[in-house]
């Protein structure tokens, strides 16, 4: 069975660049994408994510406002116990606020540096635990 | 044997023979046609061109400052750029901007905000140009020039007009095709009538070859597509090509391929005077010799140790400053992470100051003109960019391929050809993909290049309070008018436009009027309704 990943971009960041190369390097690697695009809120990406009943969610963040909308996505995951998992990726993450976002409760957050490999190995490992966590 | 990053094949050395017979001796001067080798035949070794630094921060009161200063630093020009919401033709008060109001740039909707953020610049000796939707940027320098009664016709500036691309790279307005050519054409025409000054078309091909990670050859080629679009649409207005043809500029980006870059923008300028000539029948020389401004490359930057960007920057300066170019904006050390900090814009400017001051490269005009090698690579440049072109509009009306996703497609494979190149090695990015240093070693410049601007949440509050308490009647009246003259094809909507803003209405509140005048939601995202009802009725 594929492993299926929703990838998006929150509120009114524009820069799709790294979300389309990401969505296309994981549907070559076997995933199958759903792609959300631009102009989303934490509702909305919840919403599509469990009607299409993904294994894991991928923020591409390339504003800052990730930091004030991924709290709130966390909290209504939980709320709805959805288990679907959450990644975030992007080149304004410093170390520091990626270090916050995995004790929030984030499953994996990748970098400018971060490889291809190394993404799609983390991206496997999160699809794989879905189901097993209860 | 390697190649230029366009991938234009490169021969170990060039000699007399690369180049056409004769050349040497028959190389045109610059001052002269074809312009390639720029519009000035007198060398101007200090205030060659104009010295900007992005600008724009929070709400209009602070951005305002920030303009002072650079002023005062010795800017002859500023460059505003608008928050997210801004560049989006949305307020700060709908719903999906509100974590990103004034992070990124200003956030101006209204004639209040153009006003503030202008106040006390002299709006007739400072040229004004922006990153802000055209119609917008426009209307408000003129209620702002009026409030300051200096005459509109003493501005300059430019407008950057994007119809074609503005939808695939950057921001998005959610606007039909139609409608976003039209509002290009009207502030052109606008500005042919009443700002002679002004630049009233600036084809920015730096945009969407940032967003999109074109080549040279397919930045300039895209570029040439939306000048012949628009050209023609002014032309089928009854314009006289020589009365708005002068008013055209080009923002041209500048990436690390130094002697590429310069052949771009050489070719560029050849080609821009062979197409008003020949296709389009322009007789003005000023019609014939573009003014190029350009913008340093902000991809080619780097989180990872921010100094080496201050370096990037330097020697795309240096290779626009012996391009010729009439303006520059060097893109920040901090650029990937932020918009600029005050440090930075100072490194910016100081940089460009450097190489005007000290290194004397400014005595000659082009004086890379004549090396064997530079017009080789012009040449196959200007031939390869125009292949591109006629092989585009082979396949069509640009505005349809727009609609259509063409141009998408173009940006998309560029985007995947970078980040091959990248992981593959074939590009070098010191710092990303060789020569890393560990994290805990990147410190250098690294705490101010990671500053945040935290969201202007006070602002949101303060535009609900205007929307409160305008006079409604006037609103409605005024976002009739415009509804009306939207849908009337022969109206110019500029004027109807300025009156909507004298009524305090702002940019989203125009933006969702005429986008319902061309039968589209009021607003695009379905999260809010119109300030008044029976504008559509």
């Amino acid at each position: 069975m594929k492993y299926k990943v929703l990838i998006g971009i929150l509120g009114m960041d524009q820069h799709e660049v790294g979300s389309v190369i990401i969505a296309k390097m994981l549907r070559d690697a076997g995933f199958e994408v759903i792609y959300i695009g631009r102009f989303n809120t934490p509702s909305s990406v919840l919403r599509s994510a469990i009607a299409e009943d993904v294994d894991v969610i991928g923020l591409s963040c390339h504003s800052w406002e990730y930091l004030h909308f991924v709290p709130g996505l966390i909290e209504q995951l939980q709320k709805e116990a959805a288990d679907i998992g959450l990644v975030v990726g992007g080149s304004v993450i410093t170390p520091k606020d990626g270090q916050s976002l995995l004790k929030m409760g984030v499953d994996a957050v990748f970098g400018p540096d971060s490889t291809s490999d190394v993404i799609i190995e983390r991206m496997t490992a999160i699809c794989s635990r879905r189901g097993q966590m209860d | 044997m390697g190649s230029s990053r366009s991938g234009i094949p490169l021969q170990d050395f060039y000699n007399y023979d690369d180049v056409q017979n004769d050349f040497v001796k028959n190389i045109p001067k610059p001052g002269e046609y074809p312009f390639t080798r720029g519009h000035r035949s007198k060398a101007q070794p200090v205030g060659a061109w104009i010295h900007r630094e992005l600008s724009g921060e929070g709400g209009p009161v602070k951005s305002n400052e920030q303009l002072k200063y650079l002023i005062e630093q010795g800017q002859k020009g500023i460059d505003v750029i608008g928050d997210a919401a801004t560049q989006g033709w949305m307020d700060p008060d709908h719903p999906l901007v509100v974590h990103s109001v004034g992070t990124q740039g200003v956030s101006a909707c209204c004639r209040d905000d153009y006003l503030k953020l202008y106040k006390d610049i002299p709006l007739d000796a400072i040229s004004i140009s922006t990153s802000l939707p055209p119609l917008f940027s426009l209307v408000g320098l003129v209620h702002a020039a009026n409030e300051a009664n200096v005459p509109i016709e003493k501005l300059r500036g430019s407008l950057i007009q994007a119809p074609l691309y503005t939808e695939d790279c950057g921001y998005a307005c959610n606007l039909p095709i139609e409608l976003r050519i039209r509002l290009a054409t009207d502030t052109m025409e606008f500005c042919t009538l009443h700002m002679p000054k002004y630049h009233s078309y600036l084809e920015d091909t730096y945009f969407f070859s940032e967003s999109g990670l074109v080549t040279a050859v397919e930045e300039i080629a895209l570029g040439f597509v939306q000048i012949r679009l628009l050209v023609r649409e002014m032309l089928k207005r009854g314009h006289d090509i020589d009365s708005f043809a002068p008013r055209i500029a080009i923002l041209v980006n500048c990436g690390m391929d130094f002697f590429e870059e310069i052949a771009k923008i050489r070719a560029t300028r050849h080609l821009f005077a062979r197409l008003m000539k020949e296709e389009f029948g322009a007789k003005d020389s000023r019609s014939l010799s573009v003014v190029i401004a350009c913008h340093t490359s902000g991809i080619s930057l780097t989180a990872q140790q921010p100094v080496n960007n201050i370096i990037r920057g330097s020697i795309q300066a240096l290779a626009l400053v012996l391009s010729g170019v009439h303006a520059i904006e060097i893109s920040a050390f901090d650029e990937a992470y932020r918009t600029p900090s005050p440090e930075s814009h100072m490194v910016g400017l100081r940089t460009q100051q450097v190489i005007e001051l000290e290194t004397g490269v400014t005595k000659v005009l082009d004086p890379l003109g004549g090396s064997y090698y530079l017009e080789n690579l012009t040449k196959n440049l200007e031939e390869k960019i125009w292949e591109m072109v006629e092989e585009i509009e082979d396949k069509g009306d640009p505005a349809v391929l727009s609609e259509n996703g063409f141009f998408k497609g173009i940006f998309q494979n560029a985007m995947e050809r970078y980040s091959n190149q990248i992981k593959s090695g074939d590009l070098s990015v010191v710092g990303l993909n060789v020569l890393q240093i560990p994290p805990e070693e990147d410190t250098l410049l690294k705490e101010v290049s990671e500053q945040k601007i935290e969201p202007y949440y006070e602002r949101i509050k303060e535009i609900e309070e205007m929307k409160n308490s305008r006079n409604k009647n006037n609103l409605k009246k005024a976002l009739r008018k415009l509804y009306t003259h939207a849908q009337s094809p022969d109206a110019n909507l500029v004027a109807a436009t300025i009156e909507a803003m004298a009524a305090n209405a702002t940019a989203g509140e125009i933006t969702g009027t005429l986008r319902m005048a061309y039968g589209g939601p009021y607003d695009y995202h379905g999260l809010v309704k119109p300030p008044v009802e029976g504008v559509d009725k």
